[in-house]
């Protein structure tokens, strides 16, 4: 800084100009730049005392000879003092106070995350204790009272063991699936172009695996749909979101899966025919937070579920809603379309 | 008859006990081992007819095991995987497995994937004719020799590419068969690398042959990794 100063002085000095107070002033600019770019206050003082000195030497009469003697000259040095102390001053409160505000919100930000990750930690922790006590308990029960069961409650019990321990998978599964997504990066998922009836069959395969009762109604255009997804993340919010229908809607009618394709984004609704959302908890039902009060039916809570399918629909770049019509509950997700997957029509 | 034997490659001792007495039951005659060296060594001396592989192994990678054995032998391997990852599971594949089995599995699940594998395993070192036999699943046939796929009394018209990616699975039904496999046996080997162009077929092969193709009843899919056609149902019984 202060040596390219120096160099655009001697340029202006020997172009012509042999004005000391141009060149001072270009001084005071590097000063005050160098304490902008510096911490602290001794950069700024070595700078200025280089400054003076450097004035004194290369530009003032006698040339390249020093003079202390020189008329005024005190006032320069302790004007280009004052000026570099002062700025260095300001400066360095400045960034002082950038750097303390830039690490309250980073702060700010790290505590909310940390928020969320104990409200999610409590949320699974509470909702995976529960069927582990029933598996636990259940299994002490058939081990300890083997003889004295009827084999009807024999099998009940590991009927229950089997229930619980497949609820467990499902849930295992549903947080495994969140570590795919990739909080900060700008592409929060990995998508690939996937063949939709691709996915939702495969979706449908394995919740069939789990619930061999449950009858899904699927329509969709005839044509061939292509869409950029994770196709995990897809398989599980549509198992999440079939599975809620299935449990929660209390209804033997097959569940409706519709798929609408439409300018640039695709619609899949799910549709049951049955009780329906409380009309209380429809705004907050993707926030996974209703499960710990007073969720209808046990363990089962639908909270976790629909807060991993609301995430999970956000990283694709979709919405989700949820509704009642008239004879149930519906609801509804979009994904957008990408230009690869247009290309293929 | 002798018993066909399996060997059980898993370090997991529940697993080994759960899968153990299942086999048991269905007449296999069971080994196991806890690691892969232990395993390579009842291989060598044992010679299984079907080897059951975790990938998650102690003392070694489980890909060094399938290709360590697929130097010398071509006993049909199943691997055993965690579901998350399909990289894993293909990869397996492409070294040489028969098959993989995703945990958590059910007990059907296990006993029709060892079938699967142990027949087509048959077929090659007989090499017998049991191709020309025609391929019944449900209300398919798909007759070999004539080369005709019938759904219940109507003919299914295909092309010629629909028709061969049809009869490769049916000669493999049961077992999962990668995309890279189906594209170098019907494209042959110098197939571009892109599977879009079979996925493309497949889901005009659906509209044809399945009712809801949303809900196949015959070819599935196999996210990321390939297609399955329902097991042949003459073989079953």
């Amino acid at each position: 800084m202060l040596l390219s100063a120096t160099g655009i002085s001697f340029a202006f000095f020997y172009l012509g100009n042999q004005n000391v107070a141009n060149i001072t002033v270009i001084y005071t600019l590097a000063l005050i730049l160098t304490a902008l770019y510096t911490s602290g206050y001794v950069y700024g003082i070595i700078s200025a005392l280089f400054c003076v000195i450097a004035v004194n030497y290369f530009f003032s009469y006698p040339f390249f000879k020093f003079n202390f003697t020189l008329d005024g000259y005190p006032v320069t040095f302790i004007g280009m003092l004052a000026i570099s102390i002062f700025s260095s001053t300001t400066t360095t409160t400045l960034k002082k106070q950038q750097r303390a505000i830039a690490e309250r919100e980073k702060a700010l930000v790290e505590a909310d995350k940390e928020k969320l990750r104990a409200n999610l930690l409590r949320a699974v922790s509470h909702d995976l204790r529960t069927p582990l006590t029933s598996i636990i308990g259940s299994s002490t029960s058939f081990l300890e009272n083997y003889h004295e069961l009827e084999e009807e409650e024999q099998m009940e019990l590991v009927t229950n063991i089997k229930e619980d321990s497949q609820w467990l998978l499902n849930m295992v599964e549903n947080l495994l699936t969140v570590t795919r997504i990739n909080d900060s990066a700008a592409d929060k998922v990995k998508k690939s172009p996937e063949i939709v009836e691709e996915v939702v069959s495969e979706a449908i395969q394995r919740l069939r695996k789990r619930l061999p009762d449950i009858r899904i109604r699927v329509s969709m255009p005839n044509n061939f749909l292509m869409l950029s997804m994770d196709p995990t993340l897809i398989e599980q919010v549509l198992i999440n979101l079939l599975e809620n229908a299935f449990i929660h809607s209390g209804s033997t009618e097959p569940i409706d899966l519709i798929i609408r394709e439409g300018e640039d984004i695709i619609t899949f609704t799910v549709r049951d025919y049955g009780s329906g959302v409380e009309e209380n908890r429809l705004p907050h039902i993707f926030e996974g937070q209703q499960l710990s009060s007073d969720s209808v039916d046990g363990h089962k809570g639908m909270g976790i579920g629909l807060s991993i399918c609301k995430t999970i629909i956000q990283a694709h770049g979709g919405q989700i809603t949820a509704l009642n019509h008239n004879q149930g509950a519906e609801f509804t997700f979009t994904l957008p379309k990408e230009k690869e997957d247009t290309e293929n029509d | 008859m002798t018993k066909l034997s399996v060997l059980i490659i898993e370090d997991e001792k529940n697993i080994q006990t759960f899968m153990g007495k299942v086999l048991k039951r269905h007449d296999y005659r069971i080994l196991y081992a806890d690691t892969g060296t232990e395993g390579l060594e009842l291989i060598r001396s044992q010679c299984p007819d079907i080897i059951l592989l975790d990938l998650g192994l102690p003392d070694m990678n489980g890909s060094e095991i399938i290709e360590n054995v697929r130097t010398w032998t071509s006993t049909p391997i199943i691997v055993i995987s965690a579901r998350t990852s399909e990289k894993e599971k293909v990869m397996a594949l492409d070294l040489g497995a028969d098959d993989y089995i995703t945990k958590p599995f059910g007990t059907s699940e296990l006993l029709a994937r060892i079938r699967a594998s142990l027949r087509h395993s048959n077929r090659l070192r007989t090499n017998s004719t049991l191709y020309i036999r025609p391929y019944r699943h449900g209300d398919m046939l798909l007759d070999f020799s004539k080369r005709i796929l019938t759904i219940g009394s109507s003919e299914i018209h295909l092309t010629p590419i629909e028709y061969k990616i049809v009869a490769y699975l049916a000669q493999n039904s049961g077992k999962v068969i990668t995309y890279a496999s189906i594209l170098s046996n019907v494209w042959g080997p110098y197939a571009d690398g892109d599977n879009k162009i079979l996925r493309v077929n497949m889901a005009n092969i659906r509209r044809k042959i399945e009712d809801d193709p949303a809900q196949p009843k015959y070819i599935f899919t196999e996210v990321g990794v390939g297609y399955r056609m329902a097991e042949d149902e003459e073989e079953t019984t």
